[in-house]
């Protein structure tokens, strides 16, 4: 009876997961397939005829559309980015832990509120600044406004202060200078957050679109996402082109999402959970 | 040899307080300011004009048709995203043969880039897409141009694709919040003879309610500025047009009028602040059956 039970349970319980699995996974299958289609071929055809696979789209990419600088441009920019956030997110959060005075408990507040301000606001301010301040259509401008994010500093003070500061006293008391306490004894100490940080800060800028957008305008500058939207097919929409463009910005994040899932997985519900 | 306590402190905090100032205090305070003028920036110089932008929005029949349309948005993707999300996540909460795999599955689309996935779904949604000859199959009618060329239908298609998009997200969010639920009340419950229905709606339910609540409230306030989906795929046009939209097209195209534009950030500003805090207070009062 229970086994009977139980397995109509399994039954009833895949027959609901199974049509949501094609649901959730077609889409991205479906750009993976027109990404190796020959061009030309009609699309709708498309899953029948799984014989002709190429890929001439992908090298059209890089030596006609010039993806390679959207692609290098990306990569740049996430590596500067994310060593920035690692570096000054661990630097903010450990004075925040471990310096208690009021104006870094304002400071935190601050931390708290800028985590919660739509960043629609700073659209159009962010943009008069950038040009005002010869920011605008730079690398700097892709660069610099992000270098510490509050998400990193909240997520990093948190497991900073469930380190117990015996350690770092017994260095002190070794006669080791505060810095050298800071860098040697507490970061290396603070790895499993700070590669929860770095992945996602990785990420949220790889697939950044709005900022990158509006504060750019050389085709030079242009990151994948920009490069992406703003492709243009020389008459209908170059549908196996785009695909194959879409395919290479999101190869990245599915190959470090299968192999880092628990990080990923905990640095998303870290936050949300705590609050 | 060592630097002051104070002076370390500031030292460690300086790249945040620097960031902070330059790219987020005066920007906010600057645009505040900004709504209160009619500046333009191809324009030289601007005069202070008070409550002008922000009546002259409210007569403007594109801003009235943005609100509505970002109000639809909100309003019809979140009970549909958290519904979903929170069926999904107990569907695969108890452990069973390829937990894990469905749990990726459903988790990837939101990791995925919105420009990508709006690139897509442009696919999937045009004439003669899997879109169009799914509903086909189902006797739906088909817009002659796709569901993103028509005033009728190109709102829901993306809000749609809203949704599929950012379930697997909140459904990790509720699986989190599932895993502290203590099992002890389960296995009391059912002693007591008491129905999954009845363990779900006695236990679960309640337990889960400040997930719920802050699932939705970060749903809101990320969908209230819905712009990138909307400018990858139609431009604002077809009765798409959004407010973070709105703010775009007015103050960063054509008149560049950023006093007009920073005074309808402003706006909508007011009532992500104003829809984060009734929806928290909403929750607090309601008594333990929802």
């Amino acid at each position: 009876m229970v086994g009977s039970h139980s397995r109509a349970h399994a039954v009833a319980r895949y027959a609901l997961l199974v049509p949501l699995l094609v649901l959730m996974a077609f889409p991205l299958l479906w750009m993976v397939r027109v990404a190796f289609m020959p061009t030309g071929t009609s699309l709708a055809l498309g899953l029948g005829r799984l014989s002709s696979i190429t890929l001439t789209n992908f090298y059209d990419l890089f030596v006609q559309a010039n993806l390679g600088r959207a692609l290098l441009n990306s990569v740049v920019v996430g590596i500067l980015v994310t060593a920035g956030n690692i570096f000054f997110c661990f630097m903010a959060a450990y004075g925040l832990a471990r310096y208690r005075n009021l104006g870094n408990r304002l400071l935190f507040a601050s931390v708290v509120l800028v985590l919660m301000i739509p960043a629609h606001v700073v659209i159009i301010p962010l943009y008069v600044l950038c040009q005002k301040a010869g920011l605008y259509d730079s690398y700097s401008a892709l660069i610099l406004p992000w270098l510490v994010s509050p998400i990193g500093i909240f997520l990093v003070k948190q497991y900073i202060e469930s380190i117990p500061p015996a350690m770092e006293e017994a260095a002190r008391v070794d006669g080791a200078g505060e810095f050298r306490i800071i860098f040697r004894v507490v970061m290396p100490l603070c790895k499993p957050a700070l590669a929860v940080l770095a992945i996602q800060v990785f990420f949220t800028n790889w697939n950044s679109f709005l900022f990158p957008f509006i504060l750019t305008s050389s085709d030079t500058l242009r990151t994948l996402p920009v490069a992406l939207a703003l492709y243009q097919g020389h008459q209908a929409i170059d549908w196996q082109h785009l695909m194959a463009g879409s395919t290479l910005a999101v190869a990245p994040v599915l190959a470090v999402f299968l192999l880092m899932q628990r990080q990923i997985v905990s640095g998303i519900t870290a936050g949300a959970i705590k609050q | 040899m060592s630097l002051p306590r104070s002076a370390t402190s500031l030292a460690l905090t300086s790249p945040w307080t620097i960031t902070l100032a330059a790219f987020w205090v005066f920007p906010v305070a600057y645009s505040l300011y900004m709504g209160f003028t009619d500046y333009r920036l191809l324009a030289h110089g601007h005069a202070w004009v008070g409550w002008d932008n922000y009546r002259e929005l409210f007569a403007d029949p594109a801003f009235l048709s943005a609100l509505r349309n970002t109000f639809i948005f909100v309003l019809g993707t979140i009970p549909l995203t958290t519904v979903l999300a929170l069926g999904m996540a107990l569907l695969v909460d108890r452990p069973f043969q390829g937990r894990a795999f469905f749990r990726s599955a459903f988790f990837l689309p939101s990791i995925t880039s919105m420009v990508v996935i709006a690139l897509i779904f442009m696919n999937l949604y045009q004439r003669g897409g899997y879109v169009g000859l799914l509903a086909e199959l189902v006797g739906l009618p088909v817009p002659a141009n796709g569901f993103l060329y028509d005033n009728g239908t190109a709102l829901f298609a993306i809000m749609a694709m809203d949704v599929w998009m950012s379930v697997g997200y909140y459904m990790l969010i509720f699986l989190a919040g599932l895993q502290a639920v203590p099992h002890e009340l389960y296995e009391a419950a059912e002693i007591n003879g008491a129905s999954a229905w009845r363990r779900f709606r006695s236990i679960t339910l309640p337990l889960l309610r400040p997930v719920a609540l802050f699932v939705i409230v970060i749903n809101s306030i990320k969908s209230f500025q819905v712009f990138v989906e909307i400018f990858v795929m139609t431009r604002g046009k077809f009765d798409t047009m959004t407010c973070v939209y709105f703010v775009y097209e007015n103050g960063l195209t054509t008149a560049f009028r950023v006093g007009y534009a920073s005074a309808a950030a402003y706006v909508l500003l007011v009532i992500i602040a104003l829809f984060s805090v009734a929806q928290f207070a909403l929750m607090r009062r309601r008594g333990p059956a929802w």
